[in-house]
């Protein structure tokens, strides 16, 4: 009897996972096939499988074709992809290298006002990034300012023409501001690597005259890649569909990250009743992360373990 | 600040796709114009755009649009570099006093391309009072709209139904639609505030123009007054009794696709419906629209249409070459640029006689009808003037008084208690009242 | 160069750029964010000094504001509730090594390297009031006649709690999964030993020891929670209405929209505030006597 009820509740257990199952991954796969219907079949039959897959036709594939084709080149979607390769990638590798300097001097050296840099970096967890997203605006105007006024001059004498500096609505900006604000959580997690690898080795490292440098760059970073993969995921997830700082300080159409892109073809595709392209642009923009995740979803697990263990 | 300024050149000059712009002396003006991409879409402005850089050597324009324009310029404006010419919706009024847009008078007195009258004369009169301040013109629709109910005149006569022409024959005719198995109305209930054109309409109805106007000129009462009330009321009961099921969730285009495919009978809605939903409406689709009806009783001017400048252009001070946007924004609103807007976006445009000598599609037509009959046209300004009172409790009154949440006398109430906000605030600038416009 | 100068040198090179850097783009912004929540600016002309005027302003009873933090309070703890109770049930269950765990904990993870933007457009799709409506769809089959209309502003929070449980569960799962699997293996075949249920043994081996990892994932929660602003801002367009504002939304408007500086920076500060004292109460209220093991 007793077995019974276990066997019952075993069973309940799975179905509830099951349905958990069904209930991701569903959304997911309707996506994909739903963007090979024209916007014509996707109101007449919004969840069958699509004519293409049915009777596989070179009319029926026109459909695929054309939604793909609409959001892959005329709504620029092969920019805003590459925009966000090359914000999220520059600034990834300043975060690591910046945030492992300061972490691997903040573990390994003793000097004065050591801990104080130390607790100034981890009162950084605390900030919001809403707290700093006006006052910055402003700075950066005025930062692009002073750039300019400081830069033109020597430019325009060199016969240059003429030189304006604007960190607004620029990727160099935003890289910057990603940057700094994630070097609190990446100090914060690399410190706590970094007090955690031998000291031995450095130090014999010291004897066969190695400098300083040399040291962190060619044997401490090497030692310390687990953790830098664990920071390097955490950052990446945030900052490949970070919305906010991108709304604020990106205006340029050609500069739109993803999340912005995918914004504004869904109010394109509103506005032209287009559903085909707005199922289009979404599985374009699902589809590159989730076949990432699913080649580096052993190193992610453990990037995820090893900061819960740390944190 | 300036004294932190070298740390980011360093890393500037590091990181690729930082923004030195050069600008090559000689190359001739660039203008940028940012349009808002809604129903009209923006390919005339393209059109017109290629037509004046034809005609100006020296001059190019770049034209870009998009449905959240006014998302990408309100920062820039508030950084100072704003594109010489926009249509989008803007907290216009603090622009304009903080000094941010550039007065169009000049220009406006200057001679209209192709015409021997001003531009100022070239245009529908009182069209540009809406945006005058210090004297001063500030703004100049590209459009002129009009607020009807849409029908398919095919979907009619199949079932024998007619226009109506009073409050009495609409909920009449909603009954008979309902009993067909079709849904009366069709409605954009993402945005509430669709529904504010047809609640003024009602209330005009009602009430004499003068306090209609009395209303927009910030009267104390005037939505605690009992035929405003009634009009909330008759909207009330339209929305619950008629709207089509789900809709109060429906994007505006979600919505129009359940009329267009004939799940709706009726929708309340200006001149751009047609464009925008020219790639969904099927064959032998016959768009056709009547004045929003009058009410009985009511003691307002019964062939009074509400019509009003839509797609309004401003020009920013902070622009590189102001003087320039004005005179392309001119170009757009010559008499020729008219009738070929008229005739591919099927709309109004403020250019008088725009209409004339121009084939026009049997949709514009209906609507042309509608203007036709009129002896008087009114137009809201409170929604736009005042974004304090329109973001807010407006929308969501009247999304609480269509669902049911809210009775009639709550919703006059909470405007009311909003528009004093507005009234006892000196922040919000409050143009002179302007009385009952004379024609 | 002495040895000791090299050294010094070294840590100045290697700590200098990231400190000037987060100086200058975290530290100043956020110092000048309290600056600036005291003035009444539009951002394009003169500033005027108004004290605690904005604050005062947001807390008295007629604001927004005071709505947009119970909407962030919804936010946090009804889908954090759900979360959590799903996340520690799916965790559990995958550390049992059950048939398909892998599955599991691979997939459920899925919706977290989705854009949060990307995840909203498929939730409007999946309400939609329209034929392209999944759940509406479903319910018609089910039997329920007329549309219901989810992302009605009124009913909005409401449809974005599924979202945010369709979401965050795969993360918190894996994250205590983490946890779990830390435990050492001896506790719990000594408590076999001892007969214990396995429901006891979640209780007073598995909660207990993982009692670290779930305070942490609580702050996330909570703070996630206070930070909202993604989701609403693209299910209402880009005009959240009063119904639905967070704080964050709430900033963005008044700052971008109403060219309010002052009242927008006002919020940013109160938002902060909340986020610390947020932090510390749940460190402090679930800092129990740490276990070590």
């Amino acid at each position: 009897m007793g077995r019974l009820v276990h066997k019952i509740g075993g069973g309940l257990r799975y179905a509830v996972l099951a349905a958990w199952l069904v209930a991701v991954l569903f959304p997911m796969i309707w996506l994909l096939y739903t963007s090979a219907k024209s916007t014509q079949e996707i109101y007449q039959n919004p969840f069958g499988l699509p004519k293409l897959l049915t009777s596989p036709t070179a009319e029926n594939a026109a459909a695929l074709v054309a939604n793909y084709r609409k959001a892959w080149v005329e709504s620029h979607f092969s920019r805003y992809f590459l925009n966000s390769l090359e914000v999220v990638s520059l600034s990834l590798a300043l975060i690591l290298l910046l945030g492992s300097m300061a972490a691997y001097v903040l573990a390994r050296f003793d000097f004065v006002g050591r801990r104080l840099i130390y607790y100034v970096f981890l009162s950084g967890l605390l900030i919001p990034m809403q707290l700093i997203l006006i006052p910055l605006f402003f700075q950066f105007s005025d930062m692009s300012e002073g750039l300019t006024g400081l830069l033109a001059p020597p430019v325009r004498a060199m016969g240059l023409g003429d030189l304006t500096v604007s960190l607004h609505d620029s990727h160099a900006g935003l890289i910057l501001i990603y940057v700094a604000a994630s070097l609190p959580f990446t100090v914060f997690t690399l410190t706590g690597f970094f007090r955690t690898l031998p000291g031995e080795v450095r130090e014999a490292a010291m004897m066969d005259g190695a400098s300083e440098y040399r040291i962190f760059f060619s044997v401490m970073m090497p030692l310390a890649k687990p953790g830098l993969v664990t920071v390097a995921i955490f950052n990446f997830l945030g900052l490949w569909n970070e919305y906010l700082f991108g709304l604020v300080f990106l205006s340029s159409d050609h500069l739109k990250t993803l999340p912005l892109g995918l914004a504004s073809i869904s109010m394109q595709a509103q506005y032209k009743s287009d559903f085909g392209l707005l199922f289009a642009g979404l599985v374009i923009a699902m589809l590159p992360t989730l076949v990432v995740y699913l080649i580096l979803q052993e190193k992610l697990t453990k990037g995820i373990t090893a900061g819960a263990i740390k944190g | 600040m300036k004294r932190f300024v070298w740390v980011p050149v360093l890393i500037l000059l590091l990181s690729p796709g930082c923004s030195l712009q050069q600008e090559q002396p000689g190359a001739g003006i660039v203008l940028e114009v940012a349009v808002f991409e809604g129903g009209y879409g923006i390919e005339w402005h393209k059109s017109v755009a290629r037509r004046y850089e034809q005609q100006h050597p020296g001059i190019r324009i770049n034209l870009w649009g998009d449905p959240r324009v006014d998302e990408k310029l309100k920062p820039r404006i508030l950084r100072r570099s704003p594109p010489d010419l926009t249509s989008c919706t803007l907290p216009v009024w603090k622009l304009i006093v903080a000094g941010k847009l550039y007065p169009l008078d000049e220009a406006l007195d200057s001679r209209a391309y192709g015409q021997d009258i001003t531009w100022r004369q070239s245009l529908v009169p009182g069209i540009l009072d809406d945006f005058r301040y210090g004297g001063k013109t500030y703004a100049v629709p590209s459009n002129q709209g009009a607020w009807v109910c849409w029908y398919d005149a095919r979907q009619f006569r199949r079932h024998g139904w007619k226009p109506p022409r009073t409050w009495r024959e609409f909920t009449a005719l909603s009954e008979q639609v309902k009993a067909a198995g079709v849904a009366p109305l069709a409605f954009q209930g993402k945005y509430p505030t669709y529904a504010w054109a047809t609640l003024l309409s009602l209330y005009q109805r009602l009430v004499p123009l003068e306090r209609w106007y009395a209303m927009q000129d910030l009267q104390p009462g005037a939505f605690t007054d009992p035929d405003f009330i009634q009009a909330a009321r008759l909207l009330q009961e339209m929305a619950t009794r008629y709207y089509q099921p789900g809709a109060l969730a429906m994007t505006h285009t979600e919505s129009q696709m359940e009329w267009v495919n004939g799940r709706a009978a009726m929708v309340f809605c200006g001149l751009w419906l047609k464009n925008e939903m020219k790639n969904a409406i099927p064959a032998g689709f016959e768009m056709a629209c009547f004045p929003v009806p009058i009410v009985e009783g009511g003691k307002g001017n019964p062939r009074a249409v509400y019509s009003w400048g839509a797609e309004t252009f401003f020009v920013f001070a902070d622009a590189k070459h102001p003087k320039e946007a004005a005179d392309f924004l001119k170009f757009m609103l010559s008499l020729s640029s008219a009738h070929d807007y008229v005739q591919r976006l099927d709309t109004l445009s403020p250019v008088k006689d725009c209409v004339k000598g121009v084939r026009i599609s049997p949709e514009l037509q209906s609507a042309v009808d509608v203007l036709d009959q009129r002896s008087c046209l009114f137009s809201d300004r409170l929604a736009d003037l005042y974004l304090e009172f329109s973001r807010t409790a407006l929308q969501q009154s009247l999304a609480d008084l269509m669902s049911g949440k809210m009775t009639p006398e709550a919703f006059g109430a909470r405007l009311e208690a909003a528009i004093e906000d507005v009234r006892r605030n000196p922040e919000i600038y409050k143009p002179p009242a302007r009385g009952v416009p004379t024609p | 160069m002495t040895k000791q100068r090299q050294q010094r040198l070294f840590i100045l090179t290697f700590l200098g750029p990231p400190l000037a850097l987060y100086a200058l783009f975290v530290l100043l912004p956020a110092v000048n964010a309290f600056r600036y929540s005291l003035l009444r600016w539009d951002g394009l002309g003169a500033p005027e000094w108004v004290g605690l005027g904005n604050f005062r302003k947001l807390l008295s009873g007629s604001s927004d504001f005071l709505s947009a933090i119970g909407h962030n309070l919804f936010l946090t703890f009804v889908p954090g509730v759900l979360i959590l109770v799903l996340a520690l049930f799916f965790a559990y269950m995958v550390h049992q090594r059950i048939w398909g765990a892998r599955l599991f904990r691979v997939a459920f993870f899925f919706p977290n390297v989705i854009s949060s933007v990307a995840i909203a457009l498929l939730w409007v799709l999946i309400y939609s009031t329209t034929d392209v409506g999944l759940l509406n769809n479903l319910l018609k089959a089910l039997g329920q006649k007329e549309p219901i209309a989810f992302t009605e502003s009124s009913r909005l929070l409401w449809a974005i709690v599924p979202m945010s449980v369709w979401t965050a569960t795969g993360f918190f799962m894996v994250l205590f999964l983490a946890a779990m699997e830390n435990i050492p293996e001896t506790y719990y075949e000594a408590a076999k030993l001892d007969g214990a249920t396995s429901g006891r043994q979640f209780w007073h081996i598995t909660l207990p020891l993982m009692w670290d990892v779930l305070t942490i994932g609580i702050i996330f929660l909570v703070v996630g929670g206070l930070k909202f602003f993604d989701a609403i801002w693209v299910m209402e367009n880009g005009r959240p209405s009063p119904a639905t504002h967070t704080m964050s939304t709430l900033m963005y408007s008044k700052v971008f929209e109403q060219y309010d500086v002052g009242h927008g920076t006002a919020i940013a500060v109160l938002l902060f505030l909340l986020v610390l004292a947020a932090t510390l109460v749940s460190l402090r209220l679930l800092r129990r006597e740490r276990i070590e093991y």
